[in-house]
């Protein structure tokens, strides 16, 4: 091979090369976007139980409370017994379990939404951790409450403040701003789990809807392998029956709506096409290259090129020009990820797992998780890109070898 | 054949389909000999020089070059027998349009491993004796007729070849130029003891070789 020819060649028939690489670095940007939105899309719709620091979030729908007076469960989350959590928890793929009680405090003058949280426990609410804006966090084995910010802005709480939850009264130790949550398990107080508890085995209106005993829950927060997810979301249903809700990735997923984010299969269909014009391009510029310099390979093959020679040298065209084509490929997808970077996506939470009572105002309205796509372009998604723009080049020129073969020498004369 | 014969061919025909192009020809080329090979269009002419040259294959026949036999070699064989023998000198002149005139030079040189500076310097000095030193980094598109056509020689001569295959080399040209090209032609015989094969339909031209063979209707006439 001889770089000089090559280097001239690419130089020189500068409208055949741009027209080669432009084409196949559509194609290759195009097999990057697709599946780096396909992506985003999947990592977005972990997004909403990934602030919680979870994969999964479990509840189940029952009645509806008779009476709202007192500590209730929301209907959409009732009573999840601690033999279930127990048998929950010894599902295969499990990392960890985090429990949590929400209740709706309907006080003579105030209505309070609660949520019974581990303070220590990394998977569920306790998250929050990080989002104290001022006093501290729960501690263990304390009875003493946290408030969300702008609640307490709103009724004037202040930290060191005593506040009266279901005639129970709590030292207010901290605000937590939860603005940033998941906007599932938010609440407007959050005590520890034993402490809700307490308010709920105490409660007659929950107990008289949905039973309850020392040590049950209405919320699991799950952390579990990422591969395991579907099928123990089919497990968590069997054992806690059909009004179970279990909040996955997938869920979400569906939920969004978009084309990348319902189908794999899309993704994959339109990756192959991208692939497949990428190569019917490489293709047809080779062949035409190929029938356009007959003459020229004539010429070569006259003077002493081998057979060998000359394929050698018009594979490397095409290699160097589908490298060409994978470096501006690489560089189109990560202007236009960087371009689609700043699109927010509005993961709608259902309303059974908004905290909010749907009477209260405000509460009926759709809520959702918003955040910037997270997309960008993987290092092993990008090197596959490029490995196969040159393989693609390869694999063209290799193919065309044979029709450089039926080119004969005399094919120099045939033009005279 | 004697022992000062470069190049032979014996009853050569070539068919395509029923189409006898050239019939059972027979022609020798002594060293350092000049021959033309006259005829109308379309006698088989430049059919035979490819015979002899090794471009195509004949139906029937054998040709001999530098001592070879060479019909029975693969298309690799022959490119490499070509690339160690044979010059070629086309009408159109068959430069490359993306090499310059150095590097259309070095074209035959290209796939062998020899340092690139030695191949610029084998093509620098025979562009250098074709008068074309000053043109070295010129593109075809940047050169006249005559200056092309001197490139091409240069080519032909750059793998030391016994013998140059020459189609029509001044059919594109105007007739200064082509007796310029002739003079070059004749020179390189005599100095340099090159064998030349020339095609030409031009029988005033033809008559400048040392001898001249007629062809009609795919045969040697004379």
């Amino acid at each position: 091979m001889n770089l000089h020819y090559l280097g001239k060649e690419l130089y020189y028939q500068k409208r055949r090369t741009m027209t080669a690489i432009l084409g196949l670095s559509i194609g290759i940007a195009l097999l990057i976007i697709l599946n780096a939105l396909s992506m985003a899309y999947r990592q977005a719709a972990h997004a909403p139980l990934q602030a919680i620091g979870a994969d999964i979030s479990v509840q189940r729908s029952g009645d509806v409370p008779k009476d709202l007076a007192g500590a209730v469960f929301p209907c959409s989350a009732v009573t999840i017994r601690q033999a279930e959590v127990e048998k929950i928890q010894g599902l295969p793929g499990i990392r960890g379990v985090g429990k949590g009680i929400l209740l709706w405090v309907f006080d003579p003058n105030r209505a309070w939404i609660v949520l019974g949280i581990e303070q220590n426990n990394s998977v569920g609410p306790a998250i929050l951790r990080s989002a104290v804006t001022e006093g501290k966090f729960l501690q263990e084995g304390s009875s003493e409450a946290l408030v969300e910010v702008a609640y307490a802005r709103q009724f004037g709480i202040k930290v060191g403040d005593m506040i009266s939850v279901a005639e129970k009264k709590y030292p207010v130790v901290g605000l937590v701003d939860a603005s940033q949550a998941a906007k599932i398990a938010v609440a407007n107080v959050y005590l520890p789990l034993a402490g809700a508890q307490d308010l709920a085995v105490s409660s007659k209106q929950l107990q008289s809807v949905s039973p309850y005993n020392s040590g049950d829950v209405n919320l699991l927060f799950i952390k579990a392998d990422q591969e395991k997810i579907r099928d123990m979301a089919a497990s968590l249903k069997n054992i806690l029956g059909k009004n179970a809700t279990v909040a996955t990735p997938d869920s979400f997923l569906k939920l969004l709506g978009s084309l990348f984010a319902l189908s794999d299969k899309f993704t994959l269909a339109a990756s192959l096409i991208a692939i497949l014009v990428a190569i019917l391009i490489a293709f047809k510029t080779m062949a035409g290259n190929i029938a356009e310099r007959a003459r020229e390979i004539g010429v070569l093959k006259a003077v002493g090129w081998t057979n060998r020679n000359v394929v050698t040298q018009l594979l490397m065209e095409s290699v160097v020009q589908c490298f060409l084509a994978g470096i501006l490929g690489l560089l189109i997808a990560q202007a236009v990820t960087f371009g689609l970077s700043f699109m927010k996506v509005n993961i709608p939470i259902p309303w059974d797992m908004a905290p909010t009572p749907h009477f209260l105002p405000g509460g009926g309205d759709q809520i959702f998780k918003t955040l910037r796509l997270p997309i960008h372009v993987p290092w092993a998604l990008a090197s596959f890109a490029f490995v196969l723009s040159i393989v693609i080049g390869g694999m063209t020129g290799a193919l065309l070898g044979r029709q450089i073969g039926k080119i004969k020498p005399s094919e120099v004369l045939r033009h005279e | 054949m004697s022992k000062s014969a470069i190049l032979s061919g014996e009853e050569l025909s070539k068919k395509y389909g029923s189409l006898e192009v050239v019939k059972g020809v027979s022609i020798r080329v002594d060293a350092g000999e000049f021959v033309s090979l006259v005829g109308k269009s379309g006698c088989g002419k430049t059919t035979l020089l490819s015979l002899l040259s090794g471009l195509e294959r004949p139906t029937r026949g054998d040709v001999v070059l530098n001592g070879k036999k060479i019909n029975g070699q693969s298309e690799d064989e022959l490119a490499l027998f070509r690339r160690e023998n044979v010059g070629f000198i086309f009408q159109s002149f068959n430069l490359i349009p993306t090499l310059s005139a150095w590097e259309n030079v070095a074209l035959p040189l290209f796939p062998l491993k020899m340092p690139a500076a030695e191949k610029r310097q084998r093509a620098t000095e025979l562009l250098n004796q074709m008068e074309m030193g000053h043109r070295m980094d010129h593109l075809p598109s940047a050169l006249s007729g005559g200056e092309k056509q001197r490139v091409a020689i240069a080519r032909a001569l750059v793998n030391h070849p016994k013998v140059i295959f020459a189609d029509e080399p001044t059919g594109n040209l105007d007739s200064a130029t082509g007796d310029a090209i002739m003079d070059i032609l004749n020179r390189l015989n005599k100095k340099e003891g090159v064998a030349i094969l020339m095609v030409t339909h031009e029988v005033e031209l033809a008559k400048k070789a040392e001898r001249l063979v007629r062809m009609h209707d795919g045969e040697v006439i004379s």
